[in-house]
């Protein structure tokens, strides 16, 4: 573990996160429950206190180390906890969507579990090509746009099946857009963030590897929809197929890959297969 | 059909135009050649291009097509065919040397679609740009830096592939060389020279890699004497070379007395990355403004 001592001083370490994490995590949930009750304030507060002591607990880690706490598995994940409902907190406020405080809260909980629950990964084994300070933007970015991505698939899936023969109401179309554009957002930037870190370290930031290739068709498949949205005139119906089709691809691109024979040892992004 | 305004329908058709037209090409010139615009062509190219998207834009009161490329109708359908043929790149095994849906990016219906599409950005953004001035809206400027951002990775990209040198040196201790290895096999003598002090190899106690670096000494024309580490996501960059850590003697491990570098070249790459930033904040500003309100 990373505890540095300097002498006489008492500093911090992994073994205080566990008292950090509960409270920020029970600020967050109070915030969600805010949120569900319509207590804006509440939802607020709540979820600021609880970014503030956690970030508390990044900032006194990065004093301790003396650098930037984003070099271990366990460090970037400690970013990811602290972004998440920050991200959720800027989607509430913009939009009041009840739930997202709730998701966000849930997903940053994930983080924080692997965190406590796994701690050996904290300085164990990264291979070198994914030692980079790109690691962590580029996968959590990702991460939440599919998470985003997902609940719009899901709603899209819900007005196909459930409004069959009913016309889906333009507020519930409009909670459907900003998803996906704040999915698009996140897609974008984790697929940018992907390209500068290929360039650190595999010499180039687009070499068209299977994975990229698929995000390329994903990221095209969303700016479809995203542009028949657009249109004066549209099938509404089309535009949910569109939605749930691009998350089709979007699976394709997160995993399906691996079983995909034309890019069966094509690909360098294949770090967790048996090797 | 063909009826003004046109519709989607003619966009599909305008798509379906340019994928024969690519078969054809494809049959009477064979793929695409891109190591036929190196330096100064791509620039030629670029700076036609750029006039072409001008005058399309001009001109689009005159000629309808054009005034059609700058609509929702012709994006879509653009992107739809970018979409099914992006589709069967990922589901084919793309090759060196490979032919027609083997080698997709040097398939002309691939490449005539990207570049219709990078056609649309090119106007739509003059079109943007113009109403600017009067509507300065924050909008507006994602939009740009959206569209524009992603016109200009895509053409600096691509035009400039042909610029990019990538050499592989095979460094051994002690003794500086300044020979690279070209892709193709062929010796080429570099600026730079470079030294290999030391090579790093450290494991895990399970023995997977933890570490691959190289401690070396650079040497080049511009008298410049540089000793540094080189580890892998680590390159360290001198006179526009950025040297990566690239391999080693895999059968001596840590005992390698030699370690491959890669040395990349990417004159156009402040371009390219131009564009990245600019779609990085373009990014931003569609995840704080959303969809909007619908007028």
């Amino acid at each position: 573990m990373y505890v540095c001592f300097r002498t006489g001083e008492t500093r911090m370490s992994w073994e205080q996160f566990i008292y950090f994490a509960i409270v920020a995590v029970l600020f967050w949930a109070a915030g969600a429950y805010g949120a569900w009750r319509n207590k804006t304030n509440i939802a607020y507060t709540a979820t600021i206190l609880g970014l503030l002591i956690f970030f508390g607990f990044i900032v006194s880690m990065w004093i301790s180390l003396e650098r930037p706490p984003l070099r271990t598995m366990g460090e970037t994940r400690l970013w990811y906890s602290f972004f998440l409902p920050l991200a959720g907190l800027i989607v509430y406020s913009r939009w009041k969507y009840k739930w997202i405080l709730s998701f966000s809260t849930v997903l940053a909980l994930v983080f924080i579990c692997v965190n406590l629950f796994k701690p050996e990964i904290h300085d164990k084994t990264l291979m070198p090509a994914l030692q980079s300070p790109w690691f962590a933007p580029h996968v959590i970015v990702y991460m939440f746009a599919y998470a985003v991505l997902g609940a719009a698939a899901l709603m899209a899936l819900i007005g196909l099946i459930m409004k069959s023969k009913l016309r889906i109401t333009n507020s519930e179309f409009e909670i459907i857009d900003n998803l996906v554009y704040v999915g698009l957002a996140f897609l974008t930037i984790g697929m940018l963030f992907g390209a500068l870190w290929a360039k650190e370290a595999w010499g180039h930031y687009w070499s068209w590897d299977p994975k990229e290739t698929w995000a390329a068709i994903t990221w095209l498949a969303y700016l479809v929809y995203v542009h028949y949205r657009q249109l004066p005139r549209q099938n509404e119906r089309l535009a949910l197929w569109i939605l749930i089709g691009s998350f089709v691809l979007l699976q394709m691109c997160w995993w399906g890959i691996n079983y995909l024979p034309s890019a069966q040892g094509t690909s360098v992004h294949t770090y967790n297969m048996s090797e | 059909m063909w009826n003004k305004p046109w519709t989607m329908k003619e966009g599909f058709l305008t798509g379906g135009g340019l994928i024969i037209a690519g078969m054809a090409l494809e049959l009477s010139a064979g793929p695409v050649v891109w190591e036929a615009f190196a330096w100064p062509v791509n620039g030629i190219v670029l700076a036609g291009f750029l006039m072409l998207i001008a005058v399309m834009f001009l001109l689009r009161k005159k000629v309808y097509a054009f005034q059609f490329i700058g609509t929702y109708q012709a994006a879509i359908p653009a992107m739809v065919y970018a979409v099914v043929l992006t589709i069967i790149m990922g589901l084919t095994r793309q090759e060196v040397g490979g032919t027609w849906l083997n080698n997709m990016l040097t398939f002309w219906p691939f490449v005539l679609i990207y570049v219709y599409i990078t056609v649309i950005l090119g106007v739509i953004t003059l079109k943007r740009l113009c109403v600017l001035p009067y509507h300065g809206h924050i909008r507006n400027i994602a939009f740009l830096l959206n569209h524009l951002g992603l016109f200009l990775a895509l053409t600096t990209a691509t035009l400039g592939n042909a610029d990019m040198q990538r050499v592989k040196m095979i460094c051994g201790i002690g003794e500086p060389e300044w020979r690279a290895l070209e892709p193709d096999g062929t010796v080429k003598e570099m600026p730079l020279a470079i030294e290999l002090k030391r090579f790093i190899m450290e494991t895990y106690s399970d023995g997977s890699p933890k570490r691959f670096a190289s401690e070396i000494q650079i040497l080049t024309k511009t008298k410049k004497n540089i000793e540094t580490v080189v580890d892998v996501n680590k390159p360290y960059e001198v006179d526009g070379w950025k040297i990566y850590q690239y391999g080693y003697d895999t059968q001596m491990g840590a005992q390698s007395q030699i370690s491959i570098l890669e040395l990349v070249s990417d004159p156009w790459l402040p371009l390219v990355y131009t564009g990245i930033y600019m779609m990085l904040a373009g990014a931003v500003c569609m995840f704080v403004l959303g969809r909007g309100k619908r007028v």
